[in-house]
This record gives C-alpha cells, structure tokens and sequence, in this order.
C-alpha cells in the first residue's frame, strides 16, 4: 500500500502531461492484472500441493494397514495347527514357496528343505504312487483335491493326512498358484478303526447268537421226526422178527442213517453251545454310551436324531457287557428300521430310571409307525419277523439274555406315535 | 416177560412220537396208554393206576418239569423217564434231582428205553423212597 502511494504522489507531483498519465495508468493495471494471476496460481500450486500431501499420508496410512494385514494373514497361517502349504503352479516342477511351522511338524522337514522342492517328494519313497498320481491329475485338471492319505514324515513314521489342495487364481483366471491344507486325522482313524472293530465284534456276537438259537431250535424240531422215525422202524424190525430178512435189512439202514443224522445234529448243536455269560459290575449309562457310539454313523447316515436322557447317579447293575450291548443294539435296530418309513420326526430316545429301589429301566423309544396291535403278542416267538429279511430271533434272544439277568423286556406302542422297548436290570447288591 | 403186562404212560405233544413209541413198546409187552398233554394226563390216570410214565419236557401248558414236580409233590406212585429233543432242556442229573428215574436224549434206542423202563419198574421210585 505504501508502494501504491508513493506511485501516486509521483504521478501528482512529478509527470502532468495527459499522454503519460494514460500511459502510467494502463502499466500500473498490468501490474495489478499480473500480481493477481501470479496471487491465483500460488493458490492453486498450494492446494495442489496440499491435496498431494493429503493422498500421499492417505497412501502411506494405506500402506500401513496392509501392511499389518499381510502380518496379520501370515502371523494366522503360522499359527494355524493344520499345515498350510503354496505351490508355485508357474514353474515347471510345482515348487513349493511357503510352509507354516505346523506343516514343519507335521512332515519333519525344515523349512529350508521344503522350499524350492516339489510337494510330492516330501511323500517318501514308501508313499502309494497310485494316490500320487491321482493328486497330481486332479491337480493338472485344475481342479481341487480332497482325500485322506497316508503320509511319511521324515523319518519314516506313517501318519493319515486329510489334505485339500484349492488352485489359486489371477485377475484373468489364470492360475498361478495352489494352496494346500493338511491335517494329522492319524488319531480320528484310530479311533474310528476301533469303534469299527467294536460294532463288528458285536455284530458277530449277535449273527453267532443268532445261528445258535437258529440250529437249536431247527435242532429241536428235526429231532422230533428223527424219535419218530427210529422208533417205527425198531418196532417193524421187532414185528417182523425172523420173517422178511430183505425188508428187515432195508429198516437196518433207515434205524442207521436215522442215528447218523441224529449224531450230526448233536455235533452242530454242541458247536454252537452258548459261551458262559462274564458276569461283571456295570454302569449301565457308560454301558450305553459305549454302544450308541458304536452306531453314530449309522444313524446320521439314516437321518435319525438319537437323543439320552440318563439319571445320574444310577447304582451299579451285574451282567454281562457283551450281551447286554447286544440287547440294546437289537433294540435300537429295530427302532432303525422301524423309522425307515417315517417322513416326519426321525428321534430314537434312550432313558435310563430307577424303577424301585431294587431295579434300573432302560427305555428306547421311537417315533416310528407303531405296531400292529396283533403282532404284539407275537413278537417274542421265534422266527416271528416282520421284516423282509429278518429270521425272527432278535427279540425272542434279546428277551432270554435279559430273563437270565433277572430282569424283563417287553415292546409297547407309545400312546401318540411309535414304539417303546424297555427292559429291567436288577440293581448290584454289594456282595455281587 | 413179565407174566401181568406191565402199563406205560408216555406224555408228548408230538403225536408221531406218541404213536411211534407205542408201536415200539407193545412189541416189548408192555401196555401203552399215550397222552398229549401232562394234563390229559393228571386228567385221565387215577392215584390207583400204577406204571411208568414217559414223559417229554418241552411242551405247551404244562412242561415235563412243573408235571414232574406235581407227581412228587403228589407223592404218585409212578416212576418217570424224562425225553427231550434238546440238551439244554434238561440232563440225567437234573432229572434224577427232581425225582425222575431217568433223562433220554431223543432220539433213543429201543434198548436205552427198555433197559431203563426196566430198571424203573424193579426199583421203588425215587419220590418215594
């Protein structure tokens, strides 16, 4: 402002001529006009610069967080207890560029002996080339692998891996990598094995049982005809005495071939002689427990709820294990096929209660079709089945092991739906 | 041979067993009487009547033991030969236990059958004694 003044005053004082005041005049808006532009630009360079500003510390802010989430990614990879692998799917031989440490335990290799190597020779030599084969096929198809194999640490030991290998995929769809997850399932198999093994023993028990009653009672009613038979024909023998010795021979033979077929019956029966129950003390809820383990799978493969309602702290019970598992087992087969039908509600119920104090009930309820009211009566008898390929024998089995405890079994209808088997168990007393 | 034909009563539901016995028996003297059910027995055969019962255990009604147990209880004079098709129904110890003379295995032999009729008609019964 002062500047501007003393421009003034010399334009007042010093120049009066008309000309040069114009002159002057239109040099000083020049001046103005310039000032004001290069004023504009300043502003406009100094926002610039101060947005740049902005998106740089945007940027690096940006930077940082994903920064961290690259650590946190890598940080949760590491810790993750399954092993997690990448397959570079670029290079020639599929080297492997990361591991995580639980991928380090799982195998026994370090992480500078897997890297740059190729997956599959951290199988071992003694790794089923089939199953090699067939990963690396699924694999070049680019599709994604799942399957349980078995896998060789490094020194040797033979483990079960659940492994899942996922291609990862560019913008463009290219694959460019494959990622892996493998989890030790040695310990799930092993206890899958032996609840295997368990449900077949059993099994077996039971067909044994079966073919046991079987022969006895087929043994009973051929031994009737075979009494029948050997005595008809001592008494013709007799009545003939020293008359026909052609037709008395002809009777040697049957009296013969009735004894042989006789002996071959006692033989089978003998073979099949029921094993001594091993009385023991139980905890019938553990008892039950045991067996409905045994058939998981099975009811999840039938899409059927199996529900316990146990009372605690029930007293001990004496009876053999064997036996009562195979009670239950035929109880809860039957409620099994008795839902097989069944639309609706697909439950199986187990319930444990003190009866008195002298007697333990165990209940398996079913919310199948029922029973017809006149088959009732008859489910105990041998060879009484409804099933198409039943023989019959399961209750009538089931309800003798039970009558030898001391207890009773009985099969109702439920007063809605279904049906309700429940037996009794006589409680320990403490010098059993 | 005995000079007063000596009577026999077989009990079993099986009838063929029944009448194939009877058969075999009366060639042996014997007088038979068969019934098919202990109960047609106890129905039929009088304190008076004296014999030797064969008589079966696996049967409808009453078994051969609970009809061995009233004969004893009874104090009948008969002697008893217990029959079964099946082992595990019974033995010679268990029948000899409940007061029965003796335990067959079907199927016998006429002679296993007779020689222990025999015995069972020399002796006094086992109930009794």
């Amino acid at each position: 402002m002062k500047k501007k003044t003393t421009i003034s005053k010399r334009l007042a004082i010093g120049k009066t001529k008309n000309g040069e005041q114009k002159r002057l005049k239109g040099v000083v808006a020049g001046l103005r006009k310039n000032r004001n532009g290069l004023n504009d630009k300043i502003r406009k360079q100094k926002n610039a610069l101060v947005k740049k500003n902005g998106e740089l510390r945007n940027g690096a802010e940006k930077q940082v967080r994903a920064e961290e989430q690259i650590h946190i990614r890598t940080k949760a990879m590491e810790s993750a207890v399954d092993g997690i692998f990448i397959i570079d799917a670029q290079k020639q031989d599929y080297p492997i560029i990361y591991v995580n440490q639980s991928f380090q335990k799982m195998t026994g290799y370090q992480k500078k002996e897997i890297l740059g190597q190729n997956y599959f020779l951290l199988y071992g030599s003694e790794a089923d080339p089939q199953v090699i084969e067939k990963i690396k096929q699924t694999i070049r198809k680019e599709k994604a692998y799942h399957g349980e194999t078995p896998n060789y640490k490094k020194d040797g030991k033979k483990h079960w891996n659940l492994l899942r290998i996922t291609p990862v995929q560019d913008a463009r769809g290219a694959i460019t990598h494959y990622v892996g997850i493998q989890t030790d399932v040695t310990m799930m198999r092993e206890k899958q094995k032996e609840i295997d093994e368990q449900r077949e023993e059993l099994l077996h028990v039971t067909r044994v049982g079966k073919l046991a009653e079987f022969v006895s009672s087929l043994a009973h009613e051929i031994s009737q005809p075979l009494t029948s038979i050997l005595s008809y024909a001592q008494a013709a023998q007799r009545m003939l005495a020293d008359r026909e010795p052609k037709l008395r021979e002809i009777l040697s033979y049957i009296i013969d071939d009735d004894q042989r077929a006789a002996e071959v019956i006692h033989r089978l029966r003998t073979l099949l002689k029921k094993s001594k129950p091993d009385m023991k003390q139980l905890d019938i809820n553990t008892l039950i427990n045991d067996t409905v383990e045994l058939i998981t799978t099975d009811a999840t493969v039938r899409n059927v709820d199996l529900k316990r309602d146990f009372a605690s702290h029930l007293p001990l019970v004496t009876g053999d294990r064997v036996q009562l598992q195979q009670v239950l087992l035929n109880l809860i087969s039957n409620s099994f096929e008795a839902l097989e039908s069944s639309r609706d509600v697909r439950e199986i119920s187990i319930r444990t209660s003190l009866q008195d104090n002298d007697t333990i009930r165990v209940e398996v309820k079913d919310t199948g079709v029922g029973l017809p009211v006149e088959n009732i009566p008859k489910l105990f008898t041998r060879f009484f089945t409804s099933k198409p390929d039943g023989l019959g024998m399961g209750l009538s089995i089931s309800r003798s092991i039970i009558e030898a405890h001391g207890g009773r079994l009985d099969v109702d209808n439920n007063p809605g739906s279904g049906v309700t088997a429940y037996f009794t168990i006589p409680i320990s007393t403490k010098d059993a | 041979m005995p000079a007063e034909q000596e009577r026999l009563y077989i009990v079993d539901d099986n009838e063929s067993v029944c009448r194939s016995l009877k058969l075999l028996l009366t060639t042996y003297g014997f007088e038979v009487s068969t019934f098919t059910s202990a109960e047609k027995f106890f129905g039929t055969v009088s304190d008076k009547d004296r014999g030797c019962l064969i008589m079966d255990i696996h049967m409808p009604g009453l078994s051969g033991w609970e009809a061995l147990k009233r004969i004893v209880e009874f104090k009948i004079d008969c002697p008893v030969i217990m029959i079964s098709a099946n082992k595990t129904d019974g033995n010679p110890e268990r029948a000899l236990k409940s007061g029965a003379v003796g335990f067959l295995l079907k199927p016998f032999t006429d002679k296993a059958l007779v020689d222990l009729i025999h015995s069972a008609l020399e002796k006094p019964t086992t109930a009794l004694a």
